[in-house]
């Protein structure tokens, strides 16, 4: 099977209930928006490809259910994650506050080098607003991490925020890739790490013989 | 002697013989002589005597005669001068008695004047009152009186030259006459043109009240006469035809008639009528949803028969039976043709039941004036089946509204009253659920449930509205809207639905939501027969027959793409495959997408194993059935050109996890090996690969089942596979010449051969 693809990254969205994880996702994935909410129940995916520097990126980014009676499923997800996505409803304090609880979720489940991000999402509902963009910009830097306002309904910095989420995992990997040989390092082996390696494994052998 | 014999001769006259005789007898002859003698001188005395008298006389005479001269001359002088006095007298009167005599031929003349003109005056007298008749449009009179003219006078009367002036103005006058009534006529037949809409229009009111009679309505109609002793409305008692005044026809008929060309006028008027019903029944432009158009077409229609049948009933001949069951039955297609033309493109069912009643009351009206109305019942029947299409078609964005508004998650209800409106609405009962005390209740089945079942009862209660009094038996009406709702849930409601689930934001909870309600309302179906049959007051003999498939299809749909679903999902995870097919030896981990495939499965099913188990299980089957094909197909796939024996057991990493996947009963209700069979065959031709087990592959080829470790693998399938693994080797090769790799390779194109043997033979 012919490769489609130049890397693949696995992308998690994570966050509370309701914050618009799925519509996120569906915005990105078929650039619609879908009105009625339906919880997502475990755990869904959608692949979209996008092309950065000239590169094929496949994008599997999993859709998880906010609802805590989900969460031993979806955990089971962090592992193999490249980049999670924390999102939080700028119109819902408690999902913003929830937000550190999602990061030691994270820490305790991903690899330690996972990419994350955090997005404040429907944040064309300024007149409901709660939580401040400046709230946001500030949680992000404590935790050393990129920050971005979307709306999935309006179509604001939904395709931003994937493309520099995975942009970072480029670069972090094209990096790694560079300053070490053997690109082992995670828990976790990516395919399209593999898939890199692939020629060096050929060429490694060759010399070995 | 000789004296007497002279006396005896004297005395006797005659008879003197004897005289004589004695005379010569006696010698006595000397004697008579003397006697004789004696007697002449006597005789001469006395002669003389006389003479002497007489001749005084004579003279006496003669003076007397010379006086009578003179006296005659006097008298005639005398008679002159009278002559001469009566001559001037009588002149005058002469000349009088001549002017009298001319006078009295003139007389006579004026007498035979005035009789002549007494006969001719009343001819002129009739003539001036045709004359005037005819000016004043009094055809028909003016007819007569020509009639008589013609028959009484002129007949009697001739040789007179306005006689024949007459006679030569009576055909002009005729002619003009027949033109006359003609026009009026065309003016007539044009006045009907326009009131032909307000008869029918009047005689369908007329049938419309005759119908909705009943003892009621009389009862009302008595006591709103007695309170106002007169007629309230005034059109009620008008009759359709008396709308309009006859005359002109009749008239114009008569009219021919007597002119003797009663058939020309036949002929015409039904050469008119036959035009003029041409032009009526030409439907007016875009009349197809404009209810008022139609009923300004069916007045017409129904006017214009009318009249024809008054005038049938009137007028003799004009219109006979032969030409207006003629007229009738070529009008009556094209209407049917035209009204089916305009109706079919009218989609507004309110408007087709409008023009259904409009019809039936053009039928009733019809039937009273006996026209035979057969063919629009039937384009009656033919525009229900329309109606319903137009109903569907109506329907269909009903349940795409609803579709379109539904989130597909279980409906919840937050106080009695919205409980008891769904409970209403929706025949559902669970004991559980009533029985609850707290709120929010939540029922197993989203909002659409209760909705798309209470629109197809309205669709069925719409579908029957147009059955009503259209003398259809209940049965066939019951199973009409049967038919009909049938086709309403199995094709449009399929359809929305299906369209609904292959959106691609329906995630499959929702989908699964969607199969439950399809449930729910499949269980509801028998309720739905029940109210056809409370609706056309039927006996219910569909349960025992066969299940009316309704809500039947859309589920057992739903039910197949839940698998079609979950196939995409698999593919999806196919595409990231990223096997490298040279690889020399795996790192002992299954495929990372086969690995996050798997759970996305577990998680899947559990979340909807537990509310509908079979569609799990046959997913399940269906899931793994595509993954075992979806890895033969990595290995056969034509755009992998090598592949290494590395590969292959990486390939054997991931099938494993697949049979443990499948061995460990993701779903309930799964059989022994139920799952794990789909994977037979991929197993045996992986472990035939990895074991070179060449020889019992062809010894046991052919064999039973059970006597035949590789049954399932055919020989075509390992052709291709140790083509691309012979292709691996030669990459590796180059460099490597040892005597193993060498006699595998020898081994590997003997196998080779014996397949192609046995391919060929199977083949």
């Amino acid at each position: 099977m012919a490769k489609t693809y130049d890397y693949l990254f696995k992308l998690l969205l994570i966050g509370d209930s309701g914050v618009g994880k799925t519509c996120i996702l569906f915005r990105f994935s078929e650039d619609a928006f879908n009105t009625t909410f339906i919880s997502t129940i475990g755990i869904d995916f959608k692949i979209r490809t996008i092309e950065l520097d000239g590169k094929k990126i496949k994008l599997q980014i999993w859709d998880t259910a906010g609802q805590e009676r989900f969460r031993t499923i979806t955990t089971a997800y962090y592992r193999g994650a490249m980049g999670i996505m924390l999102v939080y409803d700028i119109t819902q304090e408690k999902s913003f506050e929830n937000i550190k609880n999602w990061i030691r979720n994270i820490e305790e489940n991903a690899s330690s080098d996972v990419e994350k991000m955090l997005l404040g999402n429907k944040c064309e509902l300024n007149d409901k607003r709660q939580v401040s963009k400046e709230r946001g910009q500030q949680l992000a830097v404590e935790y050393g991490i990129k920050f971005i306002e979307t709306s999935a309904k309006s179509s604001i910095n939904v395709e931003e925020a994937f493309l520099t989420l995975a942009s970072d995992i480029k670069a972090k990997m094209e990096k790694r890739m560079e300053s070490s040989n053997p690109p082992k390092g995670g828990v976790h082996v990516s395919k399209a790490s593999d898939s890199t390696r692939k020629p060096e494994s050929w060429l490694s052998r060759c010399s070995l013989l | 002697m000789a004296n007497v014999s002279i006396q005896d001769i004297e005395a006797i006259d005659d008879y003197w013989g004897p005289t004589f005789r004695s005379i010569l007898e006696g010698n006595a002859v000397e004697s008579i002589s003397e006697q004789l003698e004696n007697r002449i001188k006597s005789h001469d005395k006395d002669i003389e005597k006389i003479c002497n008298l007489y001749y005084q006389g004579f003279i006496e005479s003669i003076r007397e005669l010379l006086q009578v001269r003179t006296q005659a001359k006097s008298l005639n002088n005398e008679i002159l001068s009278l002559d001469e006095s009566l001559q001037a007298a009588s002149d005058s009167s002469l000349s009088k008695g001549k002017e009298l005599v001319r006078a009295r031929q003139i007389e006579k003349n004026i007498v035979t004047t005035i009789d002549e003109l007494s006969r001719c005056l009343p001819v002129l007298e009739c003539y001036s009152r045709l004359v005037t008749q005819v000016n004043d449009r009094q055809y028909y009179p003016a007819l007569k009186t020509l009639e008589i003219l013609e028959k009484e006078h002129l007949t009697k009367i001739t040789g007179y030259r306005f006689t024949t002036e007459i006679v030569n103005s009576i055909p002009k006058l005729k002619e003009h006459i027949k033109k006359s009534s003609e026009e009026d006529f065309r003016k007539f037949l044009e006045n009907i043109r326009k009131y032909s809409s307000k008869i029918g229009e009047v005689a369908m009111r007329q049938t419309r009240k005759l119908e909705k009679r009943d003892i009621e309505s009389f009862i009302q109609d008595f006591k709103a006469n007695e309170k106002n002793n007169f007629s309230t409305d005034d059109d009620n008692d008008v009759c359709a035809q008396d709308l309009i005044d006859f005359s002109p026809i009749y008239r114009c008929l008569h009219i021919y008639t007597v002119l003797n060309d009663k058939e020309y006028f036949e002929k015409d008027y039904r050469q008119q009528r036959t035009d003029q019903a041409k032009l009526i029944i030409q439907p007016p432009q875009g009349m197809h949803d404009n209810l008022e158009a139609y009923k300004t077409y069916i007045y017409s229609i129904v006017g214009f028969f009318v009249v024809e049948d008054h005038v049938k009933n009137t007028a003799g001949d004009a219109v006979n039976i032969t030409y207006l069951e003629d007229l009738w039955s070529t009008s009556l297609s094209k209407v049917v043709n035209d009204l089916n033309m305009s109706s079919s493109s009218c989609t507004d069912p309110n408007v087709l039941l409008r023009i259904k009643s409009l019809i039936m009351l053009m039928i009733n009206t019809l039937k009273t004036y006996n026209y035979t109305v057969n063919q629009l019942w039937e384009f009656l029947y033919g525009m229900r089946d329309h109606y319903n299409e137009v109903l569907l078609q109506r329907w269909v964005h009903v349940f795409r509204d609803i579709l379109d508004k539904e989130s597909f998650l279980p409906l919840e209800v937050e106080t009695q009253e919205e409980y008891d409106d769904v409970c209403e609405r929706f025949p559902f009962y669970s004991e559980q659920l009533e029985n609850k005390t707290t709120w929010p209740k939540e029922f197993p089945f989203s909002a659409m449930v209760p909705e798309v079942y209470h629109q197809a009862k309205e669709f069925m209660y719409a579908c029957m509205k147009f059955s009503e009094e259209l003398t259809i038996s209940p049965n066939e009406v019951a199973t009409m809207v049967r038919k009909a709702a049938n086709l309403l849930l199995t094709r449009s409601f399929s359809g929305c639905l299906s369209s609904v689930f292959r959106n691609p934001s329906i995630a499959l909870t929702q989908l699964i939501q969607i199969i439950i309600d399809t449930q729910y309302l499949d269980k509801a179906t028998p309720f739905l027969d029940d109210f056809v049959c409370k609706m056309t007051f039927t006996e219910n003999n569909i349960i025992h027959g066969a299940p009316t498939a309704m809500f039947h299809v859309a589920r057992s749909e739903a039910e197949k793409y839940v698998s079609e679903r979950i196939c995409q999902k698999l593919d999806e995870f196919f595409e990231l495959t990223d096997y490298n097919w040279l690889l020399v030896e795996p790192n002992g981990n299954a495929s990372a997408y086969i690995s996050d495939m798997l759970s996305y499965l577990i998680s899947t099913f559990q979340s909807f194993a537990h509310k509908l188990p079979n569609i799990a299980l046959s997913s399940c089957k269906k899931a793994c059935e595509h993954i075992a094909f979806k890895i033969l197909d990595l290995l056969l796939c034509d755009d992998v050109k090598q592949l290494s024996v590395g590969a292959l057991h990486q390939i054997n990493l991931d099938l494993m996890q697949c049979e443990i996947f499948a061995d460990s009963d993701p779903v309930p209700g799964l059989q022994k090996n139920e799952l794990t069979k789909f994977f037979d065959k991929i197993r045996q031709l992986l472990d035939l690969l990895m074991a070179e087990d060449w020889s019992t592959y062809l010894h046991d080829y052919g064999k039973s089942e059970n006597q035949n470790r590789y049954c399932l693998v055919q020989p075509s399938t390992i052709i291709i596979i140790l083509e691309k693994m012979k292709e691996a080797e030669k990459k590796t090769m180059f460099t490597v010449l040892k005597k193993s790799e060498r006699d595998k390779k020898k081994l590997w194109e003997t196998v080779l051969k014996q397949l192609r043997q046995l391919n060929e033979k199977q083949n």
